[in-house]
C-alpha cells in the first residue's frame, strides 16, 4: 500500500458521503415532488371525516296553523353490529351499560333485535344526556362500533291525532335506497306511511354534512367545513284537528253505543269493531279522516318493533294500521240510491213525478225462480205511493228494485250498465287521487265485466250471466259492488256541487319555516257530472227529507238539530256484508242550500245507519255548522220506522 | 485602507494564529440547522405541550454550543491524552445505566432520569470512542495498520457495543460499529483484514438479529418492515404515516405549525425520531431540500477538516465525527422516507433530545478544533 491511503481512502468516504446525500434528494424529490398529490389525498383522507348531517324535516300543521308533527333532537347511541367482534361484545356492552346507566341485559336484547338490518347501526339507547354522549365521543378507542349521533325525533305536540292521516317515519330500506335515484342514503329518515309518505320530498329537506378533522386516535379536533342542513318544508293540511278531534271520538262512541246492542233485523248482538269517517269541504279538501280500530302513533314515531307490528297489521286485532277511510271496501248500501235515482231520471227511465205503489214486497219478474225472487223493505215496511224524493226520504227498497228491474227489461233502449255509467261518473270504481297510499279503487260490475270474469274463474262471480236480480241488487247497492269511504264522501261531494267532482287534497300548501308559502295546493277537478235543474232539486228534495221529514230515515238521529239554520241533507245505508253483520253508512252534506261540508260515516257490524252511523254524523254536523259544540257522547238512535 | 488595531489586526497578522482559521461555514451551518431543530420541535410539540419543549431544546442547544466552544478552545491533542480517562468514565456510565439506576423508555434501558432531564450515557460515549480509536489507530506508524493495532482497536470498541445492546439499542451501536470501521479504514487498516472484518461483522449481525434473544420482538419487527414491508405491522404504519406527512408537504409545505399528519398525531416520536417528517410537511421539499443542503455543507466541511488536518489524529477524529453524522443523517432521513429501517436514532441538532444535541455539538467542536489547529 502507498502512503497516500489515507488520502485516497477519504476520498472513498467523501464519494460514499455524496452518494448517501444523492440518494435522499431523490427520494425527497420522488416524494415531495412527484408523488406530493397522491399524499396529500391520503393525509387528507386519514384526517378528515365527513358526517352526514340530517335535516330535521318540516312540520305538519293543520288547516288553523295548529301543530301536529314537529320534531325533537335526541340524542342516540348505537352498535354496529357488523364491526362488532364477539369477543369485543360483551366488554363494549359492560362498558356502555357503565356509561348509560342501563343494564347489559337489556342493551344486550336490543342489539339482538332482529329487525333491524345487520349492516345498519342498532339503536341501544335514545334520548341520552349530553355529558353522556361527551364520555362516549371521547373515548371513542374504548367503544368500538359504538355510534353516538344527533337525531330529530317527530313529536306529537297534540297527542295522538289523525294517525292514519299523518302516518310514520323510518329509516329508509334498500329498496328506497335504489329507488331515489340517489337523493337517499342509508340511515335517512323517510315517511313510511300517509302524509309523511306522500309528501316526503316537501318534508325532508337537504341534509348537511359536517367535515371533522379528526387526530390518529378518532378523536374530532375541529370543524374544517359545515353545510348546514336545511329543514324540510311544513305543510299545512286541509285537515282542521278540532274536528278531527271530533271525528275520531265520535265514531268511537258511535261504535262503543252500537256495540252489543241487539240488531232488529237479525236480534243479535252487534259487534260494532271497526269504521271510517270522511268530512270533506265541497271544494275537494278533506277536514277530517279517521280510522277505527286506531293506533297509537307517537309511540311508533321510534320505529315498530314486531309485537307492535302484530298489532298493527294483525287480522285477530283488527287491523288498526288499515286506514279504512281510504282502503276500506265496503257495500254501500241505499247511500248507493243518488247513483241509481239520478240514472233513472237522466235516462228518461223515470221522471220527477213518477210514482209507484211500495207495498213493502217486492218480486222480481221475468228470470227469476224461487223463494229468494221475492224482496222486503226493511221490516217489510209498507211505504204507500212513493216518487223518487220519497224514496229517498223513507229508503224504499221496492221503489229501487223496480227501478233496477226496468233498468234490466229495457237494456236494449237503454244500455245493460246505465247504473254503473252512472256511478263512475260520481267516481266509483275508481281511485278519488287523493294523496293517501294505498287507495283502494274499489269495482262496479257490469254485465260485461262479470262475464269476464266468469270466464276466468274469479272467485268474485258465481256465474256468467246477468240476471234481473243482479239489476235489482245493484239499484240498492248490494252484490255487484265495493266502495270507499272516501268515493261515498266524494260522489255526494258532487251532487252537492252541482256536479264538479273534486280530486281531494289532504293539504293546502307547502311553506316554509318562516310561513312563505312554496306552494299553493289548489282544489283539482277531476270531472264535471252534468245534472240538470230538476233532476237535481228531485233528489236533493229526497235527501233533506230523509233528515228532516217525520219518516225520515235520519229524523230520529237528527232530532232537535236546528234544521230551520243549517239544513243538512242525507242518506242512510244498511248494507249486509255477510259472514259479517251489517255496516251502518250514513252520508250527508250541509247546509243543503249552500253546502259547505259532507260527511261520510261507515261502521262496521253495526247495523242500521239510521240507528248508528247518523248520529255520529250529526255530531259533526254540530261542530261544522257551530250550532251544535257543546259536549256529550253519541247515543244510539231508536230506528224511524223500517231503520235503514 | 487603515488596519485597525486590536484583536482582529492581530488575528490577521499572524498566519499560524488558530482563530484566523475558525471554519465560519461550518460553525453558521450548524447554528442555522440547530436553530431550525429548536423550531420544529416547537411545531410538533406546541399543541400538546406548548411551549415547554421549546424552553427546554432552546436550553440544550445554548449548552450544546457552551460546550463547543469549550471544545473547541482547548487543543485537540490534549484530548489524545485524555482519550482513555474519557472512555472510562463513558464505560462507567454505560455500566451504571444497566443497573437499577437506569430508566427504562420504548423497552431500552439507555436513559438516566435527571430530574425532568434525562442522560443517555451512549450519546456521550460515540465521541469518547472515537477520540480513543482515533488516537490508537493514528499512533500506529506503519502502513497497512499492524493486525495487533486493528485487534486492540475493534478489542476496545466492542466494549461499549455489547454494554449498549444490552439495553438493547440496535441503532446506537451500529453508530459505532460504522464510526469505528470508518476509522480505521481511512487509518489504512489492510484490504484483507478489512474483509476478515465486515465478514465477522455480518455473521455477528445475523447471530444478534436472528438467534439470540439480544433483540426484543419490537426491534425485529422495526427491522424487518424494510424487507418485509407487512402492513399490519405497526412500524410499517409509522413509515406509511411519515411518508404521507412528508410526501403531503409537496413543494411548498403545508406551513409553519400547519402540518395534519404531525399535527394530528398520526407521525409518531415526532419530536425526537420523526422530526424530519414535520420539517417535510410544513416547510414542503423547499425546506427540506435546503435542511438536506446545510446538512451538506456540514458533512462537507467536516470531511474538508479530515482532509487538511495537521496529523493523523486529528484526521482520525473527523473521519470518525463524519461517519457518526452521516450514520444518523442517512439513516433517520432515510427512515422516515421509507428507505431504511426503524430505529431510533436521532436526526443531527433536529431531534429533541440534551444528549444527542449536546454530543453533536460537542463533535463539531472536535472538528472545528482540528480545522483551526490545521498550521499550529
Amino acid at each position: 500500500m502507498t502512503a497516500d491511503t489515507p488520502r485516497l481512502r477519504l476520498g472513498i468516504v467523501g464519494i460514499i458521503a455524496l452518494s448517501l446525500f444523492a440518494a435522499l434528494l431523490t427520494r425527497l424529490w420522488y416524494l415531495q415532488v412527484l408523488s406530493a398529490p397522491e399524499f396529500r389525498l391520503q393525509a387528507a383522507a386519514n384526517s378528515i371525516r365527513t358526517v352526514d348531517d340530517p335535516a330535521p324535516r318540516g312540520r305538519i300543521l293543520d288547516r288553523n296553523g295548529k301543530v301536529l308533527v314537529d320534531n325533537r333532537a335526541s340524542n342516540v347511541v348505537a352498535i354496529d353490529r357488523s364491526k362488532l367482534t364477539k369477543d369485543e361484545k360483551p366488554v363494549v356492552l359492560k362498558r356502555l351499560s357503565t356509561v348509560l346507566g342501563v343494564g347489559v341485559d337489556v342493551l344486550s336484547k336490543r342489539l339482538d333485535d332482529q329487525r333491524v338490518s345487520p349492516y345498519t347501526p342498532v339503536p341501544v339507547a335514545a334520548d341520552v344526556t349530553e355529558d353522556k354522549m361527551v364520555r362516549l365521543l371521547e373515548r371513542s378507542d374504548e367503544f368500538p362500533a359504538v355510534v353516538a349521533k344527533r337525531v330529530a325525533v317527530r313529536t306529537y305536540p297534540m297527542g295522538n291525532i289523525a294517525p292514519h292521516v299523518l302516518g310514520y317515519v323510518g329509516e329508509a330500506t334498500q329498496n328506497d335506497i335504489d329507488n331515489s335515484s340517489g337523493s337517499l342514503h342509508l340511515g335517512d329518515e323517510i315517511g313510511k306511511s300517509g302524509v309523511e309518505f306522500e309528501y316526503d320530498r316537501d318534508l325532508r329537506g337537504a341534509p348537511g354534512q359536517e367535515q371533522i378533522e379528526v387526530d390518529a386516535s378518532g378523536k374530532p379536533i375541529r370543524v374544517v367545513n359545515r353545510k348546514a342542513p336545511v329543514q324540510g318544508n311544513d305543510i299545512v293540511l286541509s285537515i282542521d284537528a278540532d274536528v278531527q278531534h271530533l271525528a275520531e271520538n265520535s265514531l268511537a262512541q258511535g261504535l262503543a253505543a252500537a256495540h252489543g246492542r241487539s240488531f232488529q233485523d237479525t236480534k243479535k248482538p252487534l259487534v260494532a269493531d271497526a269504521g271510517a269517517v270522511v268530512v270533506l269541504d265541497t271544494k275537494g279538501a278533506v277536514v277530517a279522516l279517521a280510522s277505527y280500530p286506531t293506533f297509537d302513533l307517537p309511540s311508533i314515531a321510534n320505529g315498530i318493533t314486531t309485537e307492535e307490528a302484530k298489532v298493527l297489521f294483525g287480522a285477530n286485532t283488527g287491523a288498526p294500521f288499515f286506514d279504512r277511510a281510504v282502503q276500506g271496501l265496503f257495500a254501500p248500501g241505499s247511500t248507493w240510491k243518488l247513483v241509481t235515482a239520478d240514472a233513472a231520471l237522466r235516462s228518461g227511465l223515470i221522471t220527477p213525478n213518477f210514482s209507484l205503489v211500495d207495498t213493502g214486497t217486492y218480486t222480481i219478474p221475468g228470470d227469476c225462480t224461487g223463494s229468494a225472487c221475492i224482496k222486503h223493505n226493511a221490516g217489510s215496511e209498507a211505504w204507500g205511493r212513493v216518487g223518487v224524493s220519497r224514496a229517498l226520504t223513507v229508503s224504499s227498497d221496492v221503489f229501487f228494485y223496480t227501478l233496477g228491474a226496468q233498468f234490466w227489461s229495457n237494456r236494449k233502449q237503454l244500455g245493460d250498465d246505465v247504473i254503473q255509467r252512472q256511478a263512475e261518473q260520481y267516481g266509483f270504481g275508481q281511485i278519488t287521487g287523493i294523496p293517501l297510499p294505498a287507495e283502494a279503487a274499489g269495482r262496479v260490475l257490469t254485465p260485461k265485466m262479470k262475464a269476464d270474469l266468469a270466464a276466468k274463474n274469479s272467485p268474485l262471480v258465481d256465474g256468467p250471466y246477468w240476471y234481473t236480480g243482479n239489476n235489482v241488487s245493484l239499484a240498492i247497492g248490494q252484490e255487484s259492488m265495493v266502495v270507499t269511504p272516501i268515493q261515498i264522501a266524494n260522489a255526494y261531494a258532487t251532487f252537492a256541487n252541482n256536479g264538479d267532482r273534486y280530486q281531494p287534497n289532504i293539504a293546502l300548501k307547502i311553506q316554509r319555516q318562516d310561513g312563505t308559502v312554496v306552494r299553493e295546493i289548489t282544489p283539482r277537478v277531476a270531472a264535471h257530472v252534468d245534472i240538470p235543474g230538476p233532476i237535481h232539486s228531485a233528489i236533493l228534495t229526497g235527501l233533506e227529507g230523509a233528515v228532516s221529514d217525520v219518516k225520515g230515515t235520519a229524523f230520529n238521529a237528527f232530532d232537535g238539530f236546528p234544521l230551520d239554520k243549517w239544513r243538512v241533507a242525507g242518506k242512510t245505508g244498511t248494507a249486509q256484508a255477510p259472514p259479517k253483520q251489517d255496516t251502518a253508512l250514513f252520508v250527508g252534506f250541509g247546509p243543503a242550500t249552500n253546502p259547505q261540508y259532507v260527511v261520510a260515516v261507515v261502521m262496521e257490524q253495526s247495523g242500521f245507519g239510521a240507528t248508528s252511523a247518523a248520529p255520529v254524523a250529526r255530531r259533526l254536523f254540530g261542530q261544522l255548522s257551530g250550532l251544535e259544540t257543546g259536549p256529550g257522547a253519541v247515543q244510539f238512535v231508536q230506528a224511524n220506522g223500517a231503520g235503514d | 485602507m487603515s488596519v485597525p488595531r486590536g484583536a482582529l489586526s492581530n488575528f490577521n497578522r499572524n498566519p499560524s494564529s488558530p482563530w484566523r482559521h475558525l471554519d465560519l461555514l461550518l460553525l453558521g451551518a450548524t447554528v442555522a440547522v440547530a436553530a431550525l431543530g429548536v423550531l420544529m420541535v416547537y411545531s410538533a410539540t406546541k399543541s400538546t405541550s406548548g411551549s415547554s419543549y421549546l424552553g427546554r431544546q432552546g436550553v440544550f442547544v445554548l449548552l450544546g454550543a457552551c460546550v463547543m466552544a469549550v471544545v473547541t478552545v482547548i487543543d485537540y491533542r490534549h484530548y489524545r491524552d485524555l482519550a482513555p480517562v474519557l472512555f472510562g468514565g463513558g464505560l462507567l456510565l454505560l455500566l451504571a445505566v444497566l443497573s437499577p439506576a437506569g430508566t427504562t423508555v420504548n423497552g431500552a434501558k439507555s436513559w438516566f432520569a435527571l430530574g425532568s432531564f434525562e442522560l443517555q450515557p451512549s450519546e456521550l460515549m460515540k465521541l469518547a470512542t472515537v477520540v480513543l480509536i482515533a488516537a490508537l489507530a493514528s499512533a500506529s506508524t506503519s502502513s497497512p495498520l499492524e493486525g495487533r493495532t486493528v485487534l486492540t482497536c475493534l478489542g476496545i470498541a466492542l466494549v461499549p457495543i455489547a454494554l449498549i445492546l444490552l439495553q438493547p439499542d440496535l441503532g446506537s451501536a451500529l453508530v459505532f460499529v460504522t464510526a469505528i470501521g470508518a476509522i480505521l479504514f481511512v487509518a489504512g487498516m489492510h484490504s484483507r483484514q478489512l474483509a476478515v472484518v465486515a465478514l465477522l461483522g455480518a455473521f455477528g449481525a445475523i447471530y444478534v438479529f436472528g438467534y439470540s434473544s439480544m433483540l426484543d420482538n419490537y426491534q425485529r419487527d422495526r427491522l424487518t418492515t424494510f424487507v418485509s414491508a407487512d402492513a399490519q405491522n405497526t412500524a410499517s404504519f409509522q413509515v406509511h404515516q411519515a411518508e404521507t406527512a412528508i410526501g403531503a408537504g409537496g413543494v411548498t409545505g403545508a406551513g409553519l405549525f400547519k402540518g395534519t399528519q404531525t399535527k394530528l398525531r398520526y407521525v409518531p416520536y415526532q419530536k425526537s425520531d420523526f422530526i424530519f417528517t414535520v420539517v417535510g410537511e410544513e416547510l414542503g421539499f423547499a425546506g427540506s431540500a435546503t435542511l438536506l443542503l446545510l446538512y451538506a455543507v456540514i458533512a462537507w466541511r467536516i470531511w474538508r477538516a479530515a482532509a487538511v488536518a495537521r496529523d493523523m489524529f486529528g484526521t482520525l477524529v473527523c473521519v470518525g465525527v463524519l461517519a457518526i453524522f452521516l450514520f444518523q443523517l442517512f439513516e433517520n432521513m432515510g427512515m422516515t422516507m421509507g428507505i431504511m429501517p426503524v430505529t431510533g436514532i436521532p436526526l443531527p441538532f433536529l431531534s429533541y433530545g440534551g444528549s444527542s444535541t449536546i454530543t453533536m455539538f460537542a463533535a463539531i467542536g472536535l472538528v472545528l478544533n482540528v480545522h483551526t489547529r490545521r498550521f499550529s
